[in-house]
């Protein structure tokens, strides 16, 4: 006999309890947890490259060329996690030339192309115009043809030319924070809006997503720019840092109030599906929860980064707290997807029982795959750093 | 306007032109025949092959298990939930002999206490579901480990068809 349909005894003692037959198999896997995860960081990189724009945080100008690229590399690959999930790359293009406008799904589509090709790519290209124009004279090969193709073969880099950009540029900013917020708003709103899982229905989730996305791109961007400026043998900039970790921690507090206001909102309100989401939040969700998400991810660094706001240590001390943290957070908020992503499955809609992850290593759907996508934004992010070197461009005040 | 402004807006009009185009070359012949979707992929589905019957089909052949059964407690119960999918064996075991059916075509005959134990295992969870519908569609729960539990010593009956027939439990 076929074995996938004569392993019944198998799939039964994956469960606990009453579950419905199709609640045995986990439909979203790990590649649904990096889904949300990646395009967190790209809204969340955004937003802090505009922090320095549009609010004019002048010191954090040493990271806004490396979150707008990290935002842009990140961006590029934040659709391949649902593509390698669906299993039919072939004809992933489809939603977007049939697209419906009862299909949120179809609708991603177009905001994922508008904040690629509106927002990120039009204020990276308008803010190193000039300079792809003055390397691309200056270089040679290949490099002189991207920088010339990149630049559409314009030469005008008068200054009433550059001020346009810079001009349009601020724009593009402006319309790309409401932009990043559609974005991660969307995905969050995916979420909350399956209103049969309780543990997702819930109109915070996404704002929800949205301040746990703002945490992990500023942490990501905290680290690649302390790991940059490693690799390049220069000064870190620790006033840049301080203030990025001034953020974090505002970000933090409202993203970990937010959190906290659901959790507190569903004990109080206990509704029938309390006492099964109690026992899986003690249960199957424990670590991954209080400890990595709560404890590791948010209460850690929640205190560490409050201290610093009143008591500051020598900046040798600091600069490792700087390390370290980020990638704290960044640990918390991946568990914080996790939770969210795979707990919301592991329950029954019953309230009777519960089923089990498990995922291999190999495969569509396992670990190396999900690997795999996390490391590919980093090679784009070489590359692109490599081609735009933001700390090559000549200084110019956003003005 | 700026020559790189220009461009620019070129640039953006010729993707825009290319999507439209691609739109119409790339888009699924059969998209939009019964609805907004491609109508081909319920055509790809019924070439999935299939592993299960009707539940009807064994009765040309066991018509007297079907009687039995028909008969007793497990009279809801479709042949294939305990022998699995049957759909080649009615194919193709009429062309042999009792005793000679080749081992593709056998079906499960899950006799063992923990089979009967799929349905019958008490659960917590599954009665107090159960408890709420109406009383004579209630599936019995017993505890395996308690009822009639296998004796080592005096090599009692022990498996849950030596007392009970599987088709008139
Ligand atoms: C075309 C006639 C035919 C149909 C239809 C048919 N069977 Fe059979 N079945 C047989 C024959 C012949 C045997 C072999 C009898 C033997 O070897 O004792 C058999 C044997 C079996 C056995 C015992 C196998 C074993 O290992 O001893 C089971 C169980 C069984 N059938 C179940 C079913 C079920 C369930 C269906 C409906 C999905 C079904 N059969 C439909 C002809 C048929
Ligand atoms: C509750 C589960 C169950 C259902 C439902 C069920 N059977 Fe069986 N059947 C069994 C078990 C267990 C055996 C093995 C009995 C044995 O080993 O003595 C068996 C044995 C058989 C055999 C082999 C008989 C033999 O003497 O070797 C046939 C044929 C068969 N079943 C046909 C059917 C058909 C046809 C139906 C539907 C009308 C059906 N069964 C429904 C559990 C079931
Ligand atoms: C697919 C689920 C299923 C399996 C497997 C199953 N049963 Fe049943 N059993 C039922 C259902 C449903 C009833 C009928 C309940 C009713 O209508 O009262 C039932 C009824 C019974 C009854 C009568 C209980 C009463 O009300 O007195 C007995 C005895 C029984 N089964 C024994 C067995 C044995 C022995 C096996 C293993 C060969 C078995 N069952 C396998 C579902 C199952
Ligand atoms: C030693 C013989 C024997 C064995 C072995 C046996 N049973 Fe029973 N079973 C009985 C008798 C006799 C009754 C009816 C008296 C009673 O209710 O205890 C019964 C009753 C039942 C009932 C109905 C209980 C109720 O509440 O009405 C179910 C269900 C059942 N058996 C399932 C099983 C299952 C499943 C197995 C295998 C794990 C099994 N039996 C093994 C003899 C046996």
């Amino acid at each position: 006999m076929e074995d996938h349909l004569q392993n019944l005894y198998e799939v039964l003692s994956k469960i606990e309890g009453y579950v419905y037959p199709n609640e045995i198999e986990l439909n979203w896997s790990i590649l649904i947890v990096l889904y949300p995860y990646i395009t967190g960081l790209v809204a969340g990189a955004f937003i802090l490259a505009s922090l320095e724009r549009i609010f004019k945080i002048k010191v954090l100008k040493p990271t806004y060329g490396i979150a707008l690229l990290t935002a842009f590399s990140f961006m590029l690959v934040a659709t391949m996690p649902l593509v390698s999930h669906l299993g039919k790359p072939l004809r992933a293009y489809e939603i977007m030339i049939t697209p419906h406008s009862s299909s949120a799904m179809a609708i991603f589509g177009f905001v994922y192309l508008w904040y690629l090709m509106v927002v990120l790519f039009l204020e990276i290209w308008f803010d190193y115009r000039r300079d792809m124009v003055i390397w691309g004279n200056e270089s040679k090969g290949v490099k002189r043809f991207l920088y010339k193709l990149l630049s559409l073969w314009t030469t005008d880099i008068s200054p009433k030319a550059v001020a346009l950009d810079d001009r349009i540029g601020y724009i593009v900013t402006v319309i790309g924070i409401p932009s990043a917020f559609l974005l991660h708003g969307y995905v969050g709103f995916i979420f909350g809006s399956i209103k049969a899982n309780p543990w997702w229905s819930t109109v915070l989730m996404p704002v929800i997503f949205l301040f746990s996305a703002m945490v992990s791109g500023i942490a990501l961007v905290m680290i690649i720019y302390i790991v940059l400026t490693k690799i390049r043998k220069q000064l870190l900039d620790m006033d840049c840092l301080d203030t990025i970790a001034k953020y974090l921690f505002y970000i933090l507090i409202i993203d970990f109030a937010l959190e906290g206001l659901d959790q507190i909102h569903r004990i109080y309100v206990a509704e029938e599906s309390f006492e099964a989401l109690h026992a899986l939040v003690f249960g199957k969700l424990f670590y991954t929860l209080f400890i990595y998400q709560g404890l590791l991810g948010t209460i850690v660094p929640l205190l560490t980064l409050g201290t610093l706001q009143f008591y500051k240590p020598k900046p040798q001390i600091r600069k490792v707290i700087y390390i370290i943290l980020p990638i704290l957070v960044l640990m918390g908020i991946f568990f914080m997807r996790w939770n969210v992503v795979i707990g919301g499955q592991l329950f029954s809609k019953s309230f009777y029982g519960y089923t089990t992850f498990k995922t291999g290593l190999i495969g569509m759907e396992g670990y190396l795959m999900a690997a795999t996508w996390l490391i590919i934004p980093f090679l784009i992010l070489s590359f692109l750093l490599w081609l735009l070197p933001p700390w090559r461009k000549i200084e110019t005040s956003h003005e | 306007m700026p020559q790189h402004i220009k461009r620019l807006l070129g640039v953006f009009a010729i993707f825009i032109v290319l999507f439209l185009v691609m739109r119409q070359v790339l888009k699924p012949s059969s998209f939009g025949k019964l609805g907004h979707f491609r109508a081909d992929a319920i055509y790809e589905n019924t070439l999935k092959p299939m592993h299960y019957t009707v539940a009807d089909s064994c009765t040309k052949c066991h018509r007297t298990i079907r009687t039995e059964k028909d008969k007793g407690f497990h009279k809801n119960l479709k042949c294939e939930v305990c022998h699995g999918p049957g759909l080649k064996h009615s194919l193709f075991a009429g062309q042999f002999k009792v005793g000679e059916l080749p081992d593709s075509l056998k079906l499960n005959k899950p006799g063992e206490r923990k089979d009967c134990g799929v349905c019958h295992q008490k659960n917590a969870a599954r009665i107090k579901i159960l408890f709420d519908t109406i009383n004579t569609t209630m599936v019995r729960q017993i505890d395996l480990a308690e009822h009639n539990p296998p004796d080592l010593k005096a090599n009692e009956p022990a498996n849950c068809i030596d007392c009970h027939n599987p088709h008139q439990p």
